[in-house]
């Protein structure tokens, strides 16, 4: 889903990166609040985890692929939208100048896409759900739907920008998100959540406190 | 498990991620590309506005050959894991000094 330099104009390039600077501000002060010494480590592996996962393009039917975004993962493991939104933008920042995966001049948009919006849309579905069905199921679906969310905005941010055209912009981004979100997304998370849980609950605080309260 | 033996087992399983991920990934576009060929507004727009070093997730030095992928992922693992750490210390090195 990273969008690459040209698809956006410049001027609304930089109202991406003027929405996104606060999200960026307030996830740093949370890592100042919320962080102790202990979760550094736990944070960098993350970073690199999510780095990783994100190199691992699954197919889905009809010659298109998708990866997973993890936000939603980091988020609902560390207790807070704010913990995915600082390792997106780590990851984001990154991809785009080493690699030049997702381009410069968009990177507002991308951290906006895929730091933000699918961070917190994700981990308060997953809130919302997590008292009423397993956590398995709550994360797999907040993550799914994270994922599902952004693509749609992704689309709307297109089609004013002139690149795609809305209806079928919506739809295709929608369609493909949707079935990616499945594995590469919904998946792996609840996959990940719920083996922590079980095997070492204690390493992340907030997400056991997440369970028993 | 401790956090530091729990965070050492995941960078492990990170970098052998990265090393695979050439071998296993789909080499498909994904679903923004697949999108954008459908439209023929996006034609042609699409460029680079910075020159990368590791530019499709290849080293340039190695070419296409076979370990260039996984070293230039193993790369991007590492810089992810290394700005992780220093970046969250360096915010809480600064918070004690507050105190």
């Amino acid at each position: 889903m990273h969008i690459p330099d040209g698809f956006i104009p410049l001027w609304q390039c930089a109202i991406y990166f003027i929405v996104t600077l606060p999200f960026i501000i307030k996830s740093l002060r949370w890592a100042k609040g919320e962080m102790d010494e202990a979760s550094i480590p736990l944070f960098a592996t993350l970073a690199a985890g999510i780095f990783a996962i994100q190199a691992l393009n699954i197919p889905i039917p009809g010659g298109t692929s998708g990866h997973m975004v993890g936000g939603v993962m980091a988020a609902i493991l560390l207790g807070s939208p704010f913990a995915g939104v600082l390792l997106l933008t780590i990851v984001l920042l990154i991809q785009g100048l080493l690699f030049a995966d997702g381009g410069i001049t968009v990177l507002g948009a991308n951290i906006l896409n895929m730091g933000i919006i699918s961070t917190f849309v994700g981990f308060y579905a997953y809130r919302g759900l997590r008292k009423r069905v397993s956590m398995s199921a709550a994360s797999f679906t907040g993550a799914w739907l994270g994922l599902f969310v952004s693509s749609l905005v992704v689309a709307v941010e297109l089609s004013i920008a002139g690149t795609f055209p809305l209806l079928q912009g919506l739809f295709f981004m929608g369609l493909y998100h949707a079935i990616i979100g499945v594995v590469a997304e919904g998946a792996i998370t609840a996959v990940v959540v719920s083996t922590i849980l079980k095997v070492s609950p204690e390493i992340f605080p907030a997400l056991t406190k997440e369970v028993t309260s | 498990m401790n956090k530091k033996y729990f965070a050492a087992f995941g960078l492990a399983l990170a970098i052998l991620i990265s090393v695979l991920a050439p071998f296993l990934a789909s080499s498909s576009p994904d679903g923004l590309e697949s999108a954008a060929e459908k439209f023929k507004e996006s034609e042609g727009k699409g460029y680079q506005a910075f020159s990368s070093p590791l530019l499709g997730y290849t080293v340039p030095q190695l070419g296409e050959t076979g370990i260039s992928r996984p070293i230039a992922i193993v790369i991007g693992t590492l810089v992810a894991f290394g700005i992780g750490y220093l970046l969250t210390k360096a915010i809480n090195r600064d918070s004690h000094a507050h105190h």
